[in-house]
């Protein structure tokens, strides 16, 4: 994967400074029971649940478009694209911004939104998970390992680039 | 040097030149002897040669020197216009046109050398008979320039040029007490060689080495500081005081590297100008470039009438008009800002309408404080009035888009062998920018076929009891919130049958549709791909691509077009567009609780109407309006609501319009009009049909937008 290969060619750790450069950051996001991980590099805003308007004729993981500093920016159901269940919007529901340079900007929504944690290259795995739907196995790039907590790292680039 | 940062505003502005010559010939051509009209001409022949000279483009820079020296013989009276020069002058146009395009594809100028163009001109010049004294306005008209061609010419150019400096009282009383005290006065007229590189610094040796010679320098045009800023052409003016005989400043201003020349003379100090004797100083250098010759700018006639004694004949020129320069109007005080700049300040101003929205609804639980509730409305308004403003930014009349028209029907007159004549009204109709870019490829389109297919030939008009000349009109008005453009032209009309017959050639409609077919349907076939009625193939009216294309650019724009048009009368083409693409009015409505903005452009109506008065047709759903019969939507079906019951069995039904076709479409509940600013949904989101895109509402809220033309 290319994520992994990135994290091959960099230099070996030496000193600490050296350290700080070669980890990389990710986002902790549950959905259901599963959390994730989303490279901190792609997201580009963390909102509050609010409103969304829906749009007719589109895929039920459409769900609308919303307000964003003056953009109409379409917001997506990473559960409904991912096979889970329909999202129950709570208080810790947020809408996470990604940004992907070709595309434009596009919302997800998520459970809740734990913390930021840091991974080094030899606490990222790139193996396909086994569990979980079929569809959500197409978006994960990678395990990592948190501690004794295991996050599945999502690929950014295949959610988006999926046919939408 | 280099003058690539430069390219952008030497294409903007030559090609404004270019529409300013094209205009100015074609007036030239009704008014063969208007003063204004040729010293207009004159002075864009002379930007242009001076930018071309600039940035480096000889050819095109030898070809507007030529074309420059003719109109200062026409101007000084050496030289008759007539049609053959106009021809000329029209090629000379395109010629450079294509100078131009060539630099604006490639940044260089081509290799055409146009040389019997340049050949014709310098007939021209030589008919006018070699014994004539060389034009006394040439001096003002050349000074500018150091070009080797006008070299025969320029030997007397500049020579009084200092008489053309205006003085303030201080300084004139400056210049009469050094003559009393015994001291001359000199002007001089330094020339620095075009190929000079650093012109400020020879300018600067020019001066301190006239200092050495004790000279002293009262008056310079440009003022000093733009001399060292290197704001001036080739050349500079300057008033000396000195007590050394002229040519030894003169000598020592000459010694000075790549000084082309230096002419001088001394000034008589009774005839010089006091500065508020010129009517409009500040209009010349204004409408010039930068980089064009701002020094050499100010109009020769003006200093003329004010009786400069080495300018006779243009004062001559100018004498018939004298009260006609000082209503001039001052070329408009514009600077040019990308349009990516005005986009950008556009958002930031509907972040900040959204963010003081905010405030409003925050504030509006509050009701006790009234001092904050009227900085809040204070807010609001300017808010507002800052939106409006940067609305009217993108705002630009269509004259320069429309400009270029009177000249294509010149062009096609001669080449169809018609005789025609076109007339415009309301060039200065405001579009936005972005609309007014894209409306010129079809109203070309429209005219030329009026030109080619409306337009009988004179013969034929003669035998119709109709004027030789066939007259083609472009209107273009305001009417609420939409800009109507007619092309209305009073030719042949619209032969329906003609059109039938041909359709049914090509294959897009059977014999029996045809029969069956109104008038109107079958006019509209015209936008039908693939049509197009011309016996022949012209280059003038296209190979059957051609109002399709229109209409598609058009409804592009989210405009419409529609033609009407009887037959052996005359045919008038209107295109109706929104005022802005950014920006329009809207109704409000709401279906099954979710808001919707339909364009008030497309709404006819709003009924009442009771569901008993449902009818079906073909188990359709239709109403009765007024003896008209339209079908029923029931918008909340396509858009996957339930919709509000009913209130007692009354509906509420928006009538929409598009073209001849009408339709009624039930909604909840209205919510009134509101002017939004159109968002696109975005990439993520495939086009939706009948959704044309979104918009912010006041409280922060996204609300689509119906696209009604989609429904019907």
């Amino acid at each position: 994967m290319e994520l992994s290969n990135d994290l091959k060619n960099l230099p070996a750790s030496g000193d600490e400074t050296k350290i700080v450069k070669e980890i990389f950051q990710y986002i902790v996001i549950s959905l259901g029971d599963e959390d994730f991980g989303i490279d901190i590099n792609y997201i580009d805003n963390i909102l509050r649940m609010q409103q969304i308007t829906r749009v007719p004729k589109v895929p039920a993981y459409l769900k609308g478009v919303i307000n964003l500093r003056g953009e109409v920016i379409p917001v997506m159901s990473l559960r409904l694209k991912m096979g889970l269940s329909e999202d129950e919007i709570g208080r810790d529901t947020r809408i996470i911004i990604l940004k992907v340079e070709s595309e434009g900007s596009i919302g997800v929504l998520v459970d809740e939104v734990k913390e930021v944690i840091k991974l080094s290259e030899d606490q990222i795995e790139s193996t396909t998970p086994e569990g979980g739907t079929p569809e959500a196995r197409k978006f994960v790039s990678a395990v990592g390992k948190n501690g004794d907590q295991l996050i599945s790292i999502l690929d950014i680039g295949t959610i988006n680039l999926d046919d939408i | 040097m280099d003058v690539s940062q430069y390219l952008e505003i030497f294409l903007d502005e030559t090609n404004e030149h270019l529409q300013n010559l094209n205009k100015q010939i074609l007036n030239l051509e009704q008014n063969p002897e208007d003063a204004d009209t040729i010293n207009e001409i004159f002075r864009a022949a002379h930007s242009l040669k001076g930018m071309a000279g600039t940035m480096g483009y000889k050819r095109m820079q030898n070809l507007t020197h030529d074309m420059e020296n003719v109109f200062s013989e026409v101007r000084s009276g050496n030289i008759k216009v007539g049609p053959d020069m106009i021809d000329t002058l029209f090629q000379c146009l395109d010629a450079l046109q294509e100078y131009t395009d060539n630099i604006k594809n490639s940044s260089d100028e081509g290799t055409n050398e146009n040389e019997p163009l340049i050949k014709l001109l310098n007939e021209y010049l030589e008919g006018k008979g070699a014994g004539e004294a060389p034009a006394a306005a040439a001096p003002a008209a050349s000074s500018g320039d150091a070009a080797p061609a006008s070299d025969s010419k320029s030997s007397d150019s500049g020579n009084d040029k200092w008489n053309q400096i205006k003085f303030d009282d201080s300084q004139v009383k400056v210049l009469g007490e050094a003559l009393k005290s015994g001291m001359k006065v000199y002007g001089i007229n330094v020339t620095v060689k075009e190929s000079c590189i650093l012109k400020a610094a020879r300018a600067f040796l020019v001066l301190k080495a006239i200092e050495e010679k004790g000279g002293e320098i009262v008056v310079s045009n440009p003022s000093s500081q733009d001399i060292e800023d290197e704001k001036f052409d080739f050349d500079f003016t300057l008033i000396v005081i000195a007590e050394c005989p002229l040519d030894d400043l003169i000598k020592a201003a000459s010694d000075v590297s790549e000084i082309e020349k230096v002419v001088g003379a001394p000034v008589d100090v009774d005839k010089i100008h006091l500065e508020d004797e010129e009517p409009a100083p500040a209009a010349a250098p204004q409408e010039e470039a930068p980089a064009a010759s701002a020094p050499s700018a100010p109009s020769p006639a003006v200093p003329a009438a004010s009786s400069a004694p080495a300018a006779p004949a243009a004062a001559a020129n100018a004498a018939g008009k004298p009260a006609a320069k000082p209503g001039k109007p001052v070329v408009n005080r514009t600077i040019r800002v990308d349009i990516e700049k005005l986009d950008s300040l556009m958002n930031l101003v509907s972040e900040l309408i959204i963010a003081k929205n905010s405030l409003v609804s925050a504030s509006s639980g509050s009701a006790e404080n009234n001092d904050f509730n009227e900085k809040i409305e204070y807010l609001e308004s300017v808010t507002t009035n800052l939106h409006e403003s940067v609305m009217k930014v993108r705002m630009v009349p269509i004259e320069n888009t429309v400009q270029k028209f009177p000249r294509m029907i010149r062009d096609l007159n001669k080449k169809l062998g018609k005789k025609m004549e076109l007339y415009m009204t309301g060039e200065d109709t405001e579009l936005d920018r972005t609309v007014v870019d894209e409306i010129g490829d079809p109203l070309m389109h429209l005219l030329r076929n009026s030109a080619d297919h409306g337009i009988e030939s004179a013969e034929i008009r003669a035998e119709r009891g109709k004027p030789e000349t066939g007259s083609i009109f472009l209107d273009a008005y305001q009417e609420g919130n939409n800009v109507i453009i007619e092309v209305r032209d009073d030719g042949n009309g619209i032969d329906v049958e003609a059109v039938k017959n041909k359709a049914i050639e090509k294959g897009v409609i059977t014999p029996e549709q045809a029969a069956a077919m109104a008038d109107k349907d079958a006019i509209n076939l015209l936008f039908h791909p693939g049509f197009s009625t011309a016996k022949e193939i012209t280059d003038v009216s296209g190979r059957g691509v051609g109002l399709d294309v229109v209409k598609s650019k058009i409804e592009a724009l989210s405009g419409e077009v529609s033609v009407k048009s009887v037959l052996g009368e005359g045919s008038t083409w209107t295109i109706r567009l929104p005022l802005t693409l950014a920006i329009i009015q809207t109704l409000m409505v709401v279906v099954g609780g979710e808001k919707y903005a339909i364009s008030l452009g497309s709404i006819e109506t709003i009924e009442t109407i009771s569901e008993k008065d449902i009818k079906f047709v073909e188990n359709k759903e239709v109403i009765n309006l007024r003896g008209q019969v339209l079908p029923l939507i029931r918008i909340n079906e396509l858009i996957e609501v339930e919709a509000k019951p009913p209130v007692d069995g009354m509906l509420t039904v928006v009538i929409v319009k598009k073209g001849d076709k009408m339709a009624g479409i039930v909604v909840d509940e209205l919510r009134g009009q509101q002017e939004i600013v159109i968002k696109s949904l975005g990439k993520y989101i495939k086009q939706v049909k009948f959704i044309s895109g979104a918009t912010i509402l006041g409280d922060g809220e996204v609300a689509l937008i119906l696209d009604t033309n989609a429904l019907l």
